[in-house]
């Protein structure tokens, strides 16, 4: 099987957010970007799904500047991943997921895919567009908020499970088919040492991404902002439990009001 | 141009051990620590992701990293839990000695089964009469035919209880001193060794440390390291090369004394503003700062000059004496920083004091370390 | 402008879901007086859905007559959304919170040739555009965005919105445009779902209010404690990684970044330190409680309301007052 993982660059979690002079989004300057957490998931379905298929490769893709998709391809790589590409883009796209869904056609469409993995939302902007726009591009069914992934070889399905309201729902679909992960359902694996060293040695296909096209909507980074700092909570002064509890329900009914 | 800065392959590198020292190790050190208990999970995880044989040459079955990358990683897991740290890191203690004095025939009989699964092995020096002193050793080792018989005792041997391999300094003939010395390989299933139990330790309370007896353990010919007689040289010339990751994790506990520090200082109020706005706490930060700068700087040059070929026997003795005693001093001074607070249990910052006073005098306690500087110093006098 | 708004209808056992209700909320405050607003509803049960649009104040809904979308994902509909918008001059199609409709949002916006927002908390016409707010980084910042070009495609944050109020009119039903579905997106096939227990309160990621337990709680037996006061609240229960990691109860209860997200207009902490990969899950609630023995504890520094107690005394007491309050 040919699995293509997209992986996008987001801020490592230790980031301090802070919003660019013009206000406008996140002020890239001094961040790091890093694979995390969905995208971990995604990559250790690749891995997984390929231990499991003989034969398979796992093929990493990252659409963003070159700075950010390198170090997220190569800890890809460092993970396993077969090849590497990364479509360049100059980073003005990144607020605008259907954008990065045309950057990751492109270079879908130039490799081999069975199936294609996602995180079903990026660690940064927690939106989950891409999935479901890389797949009506490419003409493919596609389910987010996927865990559990499994490859019936008798039945050629795919069956996996979905956290959805009515519970926990099971699934199966044929191949082609894109598919975005849950986070952190499968442990995902940490890179050895001596496969970080040679990751960085490893060679990054570059693709470029495609002219946008002008009949399309855009999406356009207006404000990024920090809430004010919760200044910590109003403590309860109480001298019995059942003050405590008169007290909070008081709060509860006519200062929050959101008693049932 | 010197250049101070990392390269994206040092970073990844850093990257990967401060995860793991995060996410693996801080969760388990306080707890540790307050049990004494040797967190093999952790251990073995280590080994798995190739964070224990660091100073093995990855065909013999280790991660083949330069000193300076030795030191990277060994100050990130420093800075989650020096106990563990000293017990992931003794492997590259012990097996110094092998890649130093080794055949060709021993490395291959020895590393890659060794380095393959998790094995810890222990580093046998000093003894109950003499640790500096290291020509003084009273380990008996008799020629008996194709063999030698080992009978003495070894102290203070860190991972002893759990490893299951030894590197031996024992003496042929005590008269000798120095020149009687020779190493030995000698596993954990010989008869007649018998690691001790476990010391309750003051600090370093997840490593484990205990002796290790010697009984008439007769080890073949074949495992000895070198000729008979260049064991003295071979454990100085080991030392060598692993005094400077001692600095690193040194600076590992110091880092960590400052972070909490600062950020303690930034929260707690007194006279009506935090405390990190009086002189005097800002004067403590700045001096901790300063110490802790230097010491990782010192470290990086005595690193630096030993991958550059050379021995570095002056450059690592002032990396370790220096950051170990900035470590003390850093995490001193983040107690006084927390007053009452950090000097109960429940704030971490007594255990980095009680973890730090081993840094100075493990590996060469800091007044051999002086008088080594001494000695090289002067040389370039006379 | 006279901004026109397609809703798209979540089918839930014949009825719209409430993410549609409150979609459908949204949309009436959104359009103007000479705005239309049109539901769509497709699959099984779409014609009676369709009809149920009527119950808040609107006129005019399509029902997608395909008999193959019965059972099939609702991605099926996409081609029918896009074609439905096109046919009303849409300016915004409107999809509910929920699984279902973040997965749709994307489709539909390549279909329809649309800018996209999922997960918004605020939107508002700026002209032709619509700027819409969303929380991001696990609600550590927000960001407002323009969605240009004249057609957007909007999915909400669950309960960021009140639902539609009641407003009974007669919804004209007709059958929505035709479009060529691809036979691509018919293939997948759900094969099971494993209810959310009931009995148990609402499912946690839907819920108004949320009781977690965590490590303070000490046994699993104990945890009924925190049942109890969120059965008297009508809320979900919630746990925190250390509890799921013991087994005391299952992950599907656990929030925080390896668990679930939850936005409640309540979240009660009980003997939660406030980790940040518990925080994360969590932070972005409208009004945050948190009970602690420990009052340096990181929940409180999040938390709106703190009670610094033992849970054991101060948990009981606070179910017992909230029964006598609501007369339960």
């Amino acid at each position: 099987m040919e699995i293509v993982v997209c992986l996008k660059p987001v801020p490592d979690a230790e980031t301090r957010l802070r919003p660019r002079a013009d206000g406008s989004r996140l002020d890239p300057e001094g961040v790091k970007f890093v694979l995390a957490g969905y995208d971990e998931s995604a990559v250790e379905q690749a891995l997984l799904l390929r231990e499991a298929i003989a034969g398979s490769k796992v093929h990493a893709v990252s659409f963003g500047p070159p700075r950010w998709t390198e170090e997220v391809l190569r800890a890809a790589i460092a993970l396993g991943c077969d090849t590497a590409t990364a479509v360049e883009s100059a980073g003005e796209e990144a607020g605008d997921p259907i954008a990065a869904a045309e950057g990751l056609l492109g270079a879908v469409e130039g490799m081999p895919h069975d199936l294609v993995l996602l995180g079903k939302q990026a660690g940064d902007d927690e939106e989950g567009l891409v999935p479901g726009a890389l797949a009506e591009m490419l003409g493919m069914p596609h389910f987010g908020y996927v865990v559990d992934l499994h490859w019936d070889g008798a039945a050629q399905r795919l069956r996996f499970g979905r956290s959805a309201e009515a519970g926990q729902e099971t699934w199966e679909s044929p191949l082609p088919c894109v598919i975005g992960l849950q986070q952190a359902w499968n442990d995902p694996r940490t890179a050895k040492l001596p496969a970080i060293l040679k990751s960085r040695r490893a060679p990054i296909a570059k693709v470029s991404p495609p002219a946008p096209s002008p009949e399309r909507a855009a999406s356009v980074p207006e404000r990024f902002a920090l809430p004010p700092p919760r200044t910590g909570a109003k403590m309860i002064a109480y001298r019995t439990p059942e003050e405590a509890a008169q007290q909070l329900v008081r709060i509860l009914k006519e200062e929050a009001k959101v008693f049932p | 141009m010197p250049d101070f800065s990392l390269s994206p392959e040092h970073e990844s590198l850093r990257d990967m051990a401060r995860k793991f020292a995060r996410t693996e190790m801080v969760p388990h050190a306080a707890e540790c620590d307050r049990a004494a208990r040797f967190p093999e999970e952790i251990y073995r995880k280590a080994h798995a992701l190739g964070l224990m044989n660091l100073n093995v040459p990855a065909e013999w079955g280790g991660s083949g990293l330069s000193l300076f990358e030795q030191c990277l990683i060994v100050e990130e897991l420093a800075y989650a839990c020096g106990g563990m740290t000293t017990s992931i890191i003794a492997n590259c203690l012990a097996l110094e000695p092998i890649l130093l004095g080794a055949s060709p025939e021993q490395l291959k009989r020895y590393l890659p089964s060794f380095c393959a699964e998790y094995h810890l092995a222990s580093f046998c020096l000093t003894e109950p009469g003499g640790g500096s002193d290291a020509g003084a050793i009273r380990t008996r080792a008799r020629k008996d035919g194709d063999e030698y018989v080992l009978d003495g005792e070894k102290c203070f041997i860190t991972n002893a209880p759990h490893a299951s391999l030894y590197t031996v300094f024992a003496t042929l003939d005590p008269q000798q001193r120095h020149r009687g010395i020779s190493a030995f390989v000698v596993p954990r299933s010989a008869k007649g060794l018998t690691p001790g139990k476990d010391e309750e330790k003051m600090g370093h309370r997840a490593s484990s440390t205990s002796t290790v007896r010697f009984e008439g353990v007769r080890v073949p010919a074949a495992d000895r390291l070198g000729e008979e007689g260049e064991g003295f040289s071979l454990a100085m010339r080991t030392l060598d090369m692993t005094r400077t990751p001692i600095g690193a994790l040194a600076t590992g506990i110091a880092q960590a004394a400052l972070d909490h520090a600062a950020r303690y200082a930034l929260k707690r109020e007194t006279f009506g503003k935090p405390i990190a706005e009086h002189q005097a706490i800002q004067i403590k930060l700045a001096n901790m700062a300063q110490a802790v700068h230097a010491a990782r700087l010192l470290t990086w040059y005595a690193a630096w000059t030993i991958d550059g070929g050379q021995k570095g026997t002056l450059e690592s003795s002032i990396a370790k004496c220096f950051a170990s005693d900035a470590a003390l001093h850093v995490a001193d001074e983040a107690i006084q920083t927390f007053g009452g607070y950090g000097y109960m249990k429940e704030y971490p910052v007594e255990k980095l004091l009680r973890d730090a006073k081993l840094t100075q005098i493990y590996e060469g306690a800091n007044e051999i370390q002086r008088t080594v500087i001494a000695r090289e110093l002067l040389r370039g006098y006379s | 402008m006279t901004p026109n708004v397609l809703i798209v209808a979540e089918v839930d056992s014949g009825r719209l879901s409430l993410p549609t209700v409150e979609a459908a909320g949204v949309a009436r405050s959104l359009s103007g007086p000479d705005g239309k607003i049109v539901g769509i509803a497709g699959g099984a049960g779409a014609a009676g859905a369709a009809i149920e649009f009527g119950e808040y104040g609107i006129e005019r809904a399509y029902a997608i007559d395909d008999p193959r979308l019965d059972g099939a994902p609702a991605q099926a509909q996409t081609a029918y959304i896009a074609a439905a918008a096109s046919a009303v001059g849409a300016h915004l199609v409107l999809l509910g919170g929920s699984t279902a409709g973040r997965d749709l949002a994307g489709r539909v916006a390549v279909a329809w040739k649309a800018a996209a927002a999922n997960g918004v908390t605020e939107l508002a016409w700026a002209g032709e555009a619509l700027r819409v707010q969303r929380p991001v980084f696990g609600g550590r910042a927000t960001e407002a965005r323009l969605l240009r070009g004249g057609r957007a495609v909007v999915s909400l944050r669950p309960h960021a919105f009140p639902a539609a109020a009641v407003e009974r009119t007669t919804c004209a039903v007709e059958r929505a445009p035709a479009a060529s579905v691809p036979p691509a997106l018919l293939a997948p096939r759900r094969t099971g779902v494993e209810a959310v227990p009931k009995g148990t309160g609402p499912a946690l990621s839907d819920a108004p209010i949320v009781v977690s337990g965590g490590r303070g709680v000490r046994t699993p037996e104990n945890f009924r404690l925190i049942e109890e006061l969120a059965a008297s609240l009508g809320a979900a229960v919630g746990a925190s990684r250390a509890v799921t990691d013991a087994g005391w109860r299952p992950t599907s209860l656990q929030v925080g970044q390896t668990g679930r997200s939850v936005s409640p207009q309540l979240y009660i902490a009980v003997g939660i330190s406030g980790a940040i990969q518990h925080l994360v899950g969590m932070m972005s609630s409208r009004v945050i409680v948190a009970i602690n023995n420990d009052a340096t504890a990181s929940i409180f520094r999040v938390a709106d309301y703190g009670i610094v107690g033992d849970l054991f005394a101060i948990v009981p007491a606070l179910t017992a007052e909230i029964h006598r309050v609501r007369g339960i």
